[in-house]
Formats: structure tokens, sequence, C-alpha cells
């Protein structure tokens, strides 16, 4: 019981538990040693040979592995060696140790990328006088000194430089399974052993070319190809983290005795008591026991005003209490907390391959074996028509042909989107949902919460027989001296001379002025008497009296909202406002906003009928909501946005988490689904088209090895830059 | 024309001297963050990078 407890807190950081404890775990690990599509069939195939493995889902773009497993009947330990015995490394996913394994694998690619470059700079030096050197120029003491160099500044980027390739390809044998790094592998010994051959004895079999400039210009290039993809999923990487910040390295834990102790964040459980001092994050969801403050939420919400907490709210652990010390009940840890939640959100979406992903997996196992043939074909035929050209059709076909840009054109787009998007506050959920926007024709949006602001904003004022604007004044200056939402409203920064203030709660402020007479500000019924019925505020003498000024709060909308919603109508989309409030304040917003479909009053049902039948009517929804009140709505809609607020968050059905809480980002992500689309139907097409026109070039021997290699190495490139456009 | 044969082995020995002294250097750290190298000049002493 006692080791079962201790595995699952150590499980904690990068596990959660779908089916409850001593069911079902679904852990997320970060690979090391990954270098193609193929390297994730590979992964996935040697983890479901171990007992109690239930599901693996590698992403080959994000280098992620999400395991649902069963602790009970497998050790972590286990797993992990299964993962190292197939060549890769693995780390559970949390982010120290996911970033040192990240700058190991940059470190060791820009190492192998320096030296597959840096030599075949040198290499094409020393290939350069033969090349232009007239007859008789050169000496053949001289040409034999020039091809060895050229050999020896070769060896390191055979051995070193090129190892992936060759790591690569042998774990695709074992396993089996031909991918890109086979046919790979292949052409660079092909060529690095014909070449030799070549050098050591000119009048054999092999020929008396060398080609070891296009050996290592061709894995200079497929490296730096490699290095851009790299830095690609690295950044995809980044941003995941950016959003998702980081929990406190220790916790203060008060014990039963009154003493208190720290420990790190995985050590606590739910129940457990914790001491938040000001300035210091949450380490765990929970409840605020004692004590009050205010709790910069900025990380969940984008809100970066601090918001108030006292006893029995709800805090989220990442945030920050900005002043004052609470004692908070621990309710959710580790993985289950609500930023992990999101953390999470994120990683599922980059670990599920898209349909269209796993379609061309399926092709490259085919498509490479064919090439195999095709070269081993070329060959043979060629060794009756000219031996001495047999070699280098064999090898053009077998580098001509490798599939890596067709394999790298999805995920590349995919991931490079979706990073985009996430520094712009909208958080992907479900990578397919990127497709789906791009047929989305309306745009529905809920009000409060969404197109509007939590915070109010003064919107009306009067004072029957009294100065309004004199006595606005002297509200706004004693607004300042409260936190509560509608004093924060009103206040303007202006000070007032106030003394003996006194905040009385579900009524309102009151202080003295120069004067010594008594003021308040508050609930229209507790200031006067007879308190106006439009009025949501009120300010006068205390006792009420003549010379009340009643004030009307109104929801502000958003900076952007209507910014939005224009760019949304300039994209010919129909925007439309579902709400449950009163008509005259949705009229109003609807009004502000410019927009002229709107419905008030809707019940949680009216709303989903409502979108059902603009769903019948042939549009196609996306409903953008607060995610709370709009579940069933959301679930209707054909891609669902909810603003990020809350610890409903992680539970809701949404496609996108909009963090920032900036609208702009929806007509910025429409416009981004349909620039992601027509850049991932460009690199299909151009690989495709690449492989078509080639391979029959190659066949035919009218492709040198060296221009085969530019080729290859410039369509993956091509096609990883091509997906970068969608970062701007 | 004979000083070539040489300038040819020893230039060869040099690349991979260079080689190896750009290894120690990615493995040292010292190409781990390119933008932050350009941000340091912009920072007071006292704040570090």
């Amino acid at each position: 019981m006692h080791a079962a407890d201790a595995d699952a807190q150590a499980l904690a950081p990068f596990t959660t538990w779908p089916d409850g404890p001593g069911g079902a775990a679904s852990s997320q690990f970060q690979v090391a040693g990954m270098h193609c599509a193929a390297c994730s069939g590979l992964i996935e195939a040697a983890l479901l040979k171990l007992p109690g493995v239930l599901g693996a889902s590698v992403n080959a773009a994000s280098a992620r592995l999400a395991l649902r497993w069963l602790p009970s009947e497998v050790a972590l330990a286990d797993v992990l060696a299964a993962l190292q015995a197939a060549g890769y490394r693995a780390t559970p996913d949390v982010a120290a140790p996911a970033r040192e394994l990240r700058r190991q694998e940059r470190r060791q690619a820009l190492w192998r990328l320096f030296v597959a470059g840096f030599l075949m700079m040198q290499v094409m030096m020393l290939a350069a006088p033969a090349y232009v050197a007239e007859a008789g120029e050169l000496s053949d003491d001289l040409d034999r000194l020039l091809r060895w160099g050229s050999w020896v500044l070769t060896l390191p980027v055979m051995a070193f430089a090129a190892g992936p390739f060759f790591s690569g390809a042998w774990r695709q044998l074992r396993a089996r399974k031909l991918g890109m790094d086979v046919p790979v592998t292949l052409g660079i010994a092909v060529t690095f052993v014909a070449s030799t051959g070549a050098l050591f004895d000119p009048t054999g079999p092999l020929g008396h070319e060398v080609y070891f400039d296009s050996l290592t210009m061709f894995v200079a290039l497929l490296l730096l190809a490699r290095w851009f993809e790299l830095g690609a999923r690295h950044r995809a990487a980044d941003a995941l983290e950016a959003v998702a910040g980081s929990l406190p390295m220790t916790a203060e834990r008060l014990a039963e005795d009154g003493g208190s102790e720290r420990v790190p964040p995985e050590m606590l459980r739910a129940g457990d008591r914790i001491r938040v001092a000001a300035g210091e994050a949450f380490a765990a969801d929970g409840c605020v026991l004692s004590g009050q403050g205010f709790v910069n939420e900025a990380l969940l919400t984008g809100e970066s005003a601090p918001v108030a907490k006292a006893v029995g709210d709800a805090v989220v652990a990442g945030s920050i209490s900005v002043d004052g010390s609470l004692v908070v009940g621990v309710q959710r840890v580790g993985a289950d907390t609500t930023a992990q939640g999101i953390v999470r959100l994120m990683q599922q979406a980059q670990s599920q391959r898209s349909s269209a992903h796993g379609i061309l997996d399926r092709v490259a196992a085919g498509f490479t074996a064919v090439v195999l043939l095709l070269a081993l074909g070329a060959g043979v035929a060629w060794w009756w028509i000219d031996p001495s050209r047999a070699v280098a059709v064999a090898v053009a076909v077998l580098i001509v042909t490798c599939p890596c840009a067709l394999t790298l054109a999805a995920p590349a787009a995919w991931l490079t989107a979706s990073g985009a998007l996430a520094r712009r506050g909208l958080l992907l959920a479900d990578l397919s949902a990127l497709e789906r926007l791009c047929a989305v024709d309306t745009v529905v949006f809920d009000k409060t919460g969404t197109l509007s602001e939590d915070r109010l904003q003064l919107r009306r004022h009067w004072a029957p027989g009294a100065d309004a604007d004199l006595l606005l004044a002297g509200a706004r200056s004693l607004a300042a001296l409260s936190r509560h939402p509608h004093a924060r409203a009103l206040a303007d920064g202006s000070v007032g001379h106030w003394s003996d203030v006194r905040e009385l709660p579900g009524r309102g402020v009151q202080a003295r002025d120069p004067a010594g007479a008594l003021w308040c500000l508050g609930a229209p019924a507790w200031v006067s008497p007879q308190p106006d019925p439009q009025a949501r505020l009120a300010f006068g003498r205390a006792g009420g009296g003549d010379g009340v000024l009643w004030l009307d709060l109104a929801e502000a909308p958003r900076a952007d909202a209507a910014e939005a919603v224009a760019a949304l109508r300039a994209q010919g989309r129909r925007v439309r406002l579902l709400s449950g409030d009163q008509p005259m304040a949705v009229a109003r917003m609807a009004a502000a906003l410019d927009i002229a479909h709107w419905r008030a009053g809707a019940t949680p049902e009216s709303k989903l009928a409502a979108v059902r039948e603009w769903q019948a009517a042939g549009e196609r929804v996306l409903m953008v909501g607060d995610g709370i009140n709009d579940a069933p709505v959301l679930a209707a809609a054909d891609v669902r946005i909810a603003m990020g607020q809350g610890a409903m968050l992680a539970r809701s059905a949404a496609d996108a988490l909009l963090l920032s809480n900036r609208l702009m980002a929806v007509p910025q992500a429409l416009s981004l689904a349909k620039k992601t689309r027509s850049v991932l139907r460009q690199n299909l097409a151009w690989a495709a088209l690449y492989n078509l026109a080639c391979v029959p070039l190659a066949l035919a021997g009218w492709l040198p090895p060296l221009a085969a290699g530019i080729g290859m190495a410039c369509s993956s490139l091509f096609v990883v830059l091509n997906a970068q456009r969608l970062n701007r | 024309m004979d000083v070539l044969y040489l300038l040819i082995p020893f230039s060869v020995v040099v690349v991979l001297l260079i080689v190896a002294v750009f290894g120690w250097a990615v493995n040292s750290g010292q190409l781990d963050g390119f933008e932050q190298e350009a941000e340091r000049i912009l920072l007071d002493e006292d704040q570090g990078a």
C-alpha cells in the first residue's frame, strides 16, 4: 500500500488518473532521439509489447509520448528501459528535465550540423581543382592527394554527423518498418563505399569518380533541414511552457500542531493546509481557509488586475498572491491542477496525430519499399547498358526519392500554426479544429464574460435638485478607497480628503469629509430611505435627505470587441450575439458593437435550439463562450472557443481556449486557419511534384547525385520554411 | 608548387582542429541563446543575463 502510494506520488507531476486512483494512468513523456515520423511508429510498437500498456501515442513533430498504462502491472522503470532498448530516451514531461533534454538535443544537432556544414565546404574546396583544371594542369600525384584529403575530411561526417541517419535506419530495419532513414542511409553508404573503392583502386569495378563533395553536402543539407525542424519543434514546446508558467519549488505546509515545514509541491496531498505569503505562487488548487488578499491570476485568465480573495474563495495553482498571507486548503495537486490541465490539453492536442498525417505514415512505408526496388532495378538495368554509371544511377534514385518532404509537410504546418496561435493567447486543444475553422461562416458570441468584461462602467448619473457632477467627483474620490467591483468601476484615480473610512460588507463604504460630515457610497437602499429603482449605486450624506447622487453602472465591452466584430465581418462572416441577459442590456451591447443579429433572454436550451436551427440552415457555427454556462451550446457548435476563466476550464469541451481574453485572436485564428490549409496543400503538392518529376530523371540517368542531393534537401527545407510563414 | 604537398595535409589537420574547438564551444553552452547574448549589452551589470 505504501509502495503504491509512493509510486503514485512520484508519477503525480506528469500523470492523471481518468478512471480514478488504481485504474489506468495517463502519463506524458518527452522523447529524445527522434528524427522522423517513422520513429513514432517504432516507439509505439515497442511500448505496446509491454504488459500493462494500454495505449501509446507519439507525436513526431513535438517528440511527445502520451502513454495509457496500468502502473499496477508494469513499473515505470520497465517502461523507460523498453524505450531505452528501442534506442530512445524519455523523461517524464514536467517542464525542467524536458527543457534540459531540449538543450542537449539542440547542442548535439548544432554540433553535427557544424561538422557536416564546415567539412562540406572544405571538401568542396579540395574537389574544386579537379573540376576546373584543364587536361594536364593537375598532376596525378596532386589529384590523388586532394582526393585523400577529401576522404579524411569525409570520415567525421560519416562517423559523427550522419550518425542519426544510421541509427535511425538500424532501428527501422530491426523493427521491420521502412521509413525515410533507410533510403537516406543506403544512399550515403553506397556513395561512400563506391567513392572509397574508387580512391583506393581507380581501375576497379566501382569506377574512378569520387563523390565526397556531394556526399558531405547531402548530409549537411539534410541536417540543416532537420535543424530547422528542431527549431520549429522547440519553439512550439517553448510557447507551451510560456503559457503554462511554473509552479513554485516549495510550499509551506502547516502541521496539525501549528508548526510548518517547507516541502516540494509533489509532496502535497488533497486536504493539506499550506500558507502562501505575499509574492509567493500557489503550489496547488484549493480554497482559502483564512486570511484575505489580492491574487494575480494573469497566468490563467490574462487579466492583469489582481482579484480579491476571501475565506471560501477558490485559488488556482500558479497564480500569485499579491498582498496578505493566505492559508489554503489543498484540493487538487500536481497534474490535476487547473494550470497543468491547460498544459495537458495542449500536449494532448500535440500528441493527436491528425488523420491526414496518419495516412502519410502508411504511404511512406510502401513508398520506401517501391523506391528500394526501383533503385535496385535501375542499378541492374544500367549495369547492362553502362556499368560505370550503374552505381551513380542507383544512388541518384535512392537520394531523390527520400520521402522526407512528404512526411514533414503536415506536422510542420500544424505545429507552426498552433504555436503562433498560442502566442496570441489562443490555445488549441484539438489540432483538427484548424481545418474546421476554415469552413466557419457564422460566429456566435455570448455576452457576459465574452464580449463584455466582468468589470462594470459608469453609464449614467443623476441627482435631482443637486449638482450631479460635483457629487460625482466626491463619489469617485471615495470609491478609490474601496476594493468592491462597483467602486473600482467608479474610481478614476482622484483622491479626496476622507477620514474615518469604513467599509461595510454588503452595503458600501462610508467616510467623513474635512467638515466632519459622514458620507456613504453604496447600495441605494442603504444610502437613502427612498431608493431610485433605476440606480445601482448611490452617494449621499448618511441618513439620507436631499442631494443624493444616483449612479447606473453597465457592462463595458472588451477593449477590442468592436474591432474583432468588424474584422470578422470584413472576413465575410456573420456575427451573432446570443445572451441570457435582459433585452435592454443585450440591445445596448449589440448597438455598441454594431451587431445586427442578436437574441436576448435565451436559456441554455433555447441557445442550443438556436444554434441547431442555424446549423440546419447550412451555417457552420463557431461559438465563443465562457465555457461554464454555455457548455451544451459549445458542444453543439461546429467549432468551440472557450474564454480561459475559472476551474471548469480543464473539463470544458472546447477546441480552443482564449487565455488572453483578447477577442482579436478569433478573427486572427480564422485567417490563420485558412493560411494553414493553403500552406499544407502547397507542401503536399510540392513534395508530390518533386518526387514525380525527379524519379524518372534519376531512372534515366540524367540526374547527377549532386543535383539529386540538393533537390531533396531543398524540398524538405521548402516545406519547413513554407510552414514558418504561419509564424508571422 | 611542391609546397602544396605540405600545405594540403596541413590544412586538413587545421580544419579538424577547428571542428574540435567548435565542438568544445557548443558543448560548453556558448551557443545556447543567440537572442539572449544580443540583449545582454542592454542589461545593467548587476542584472545578469
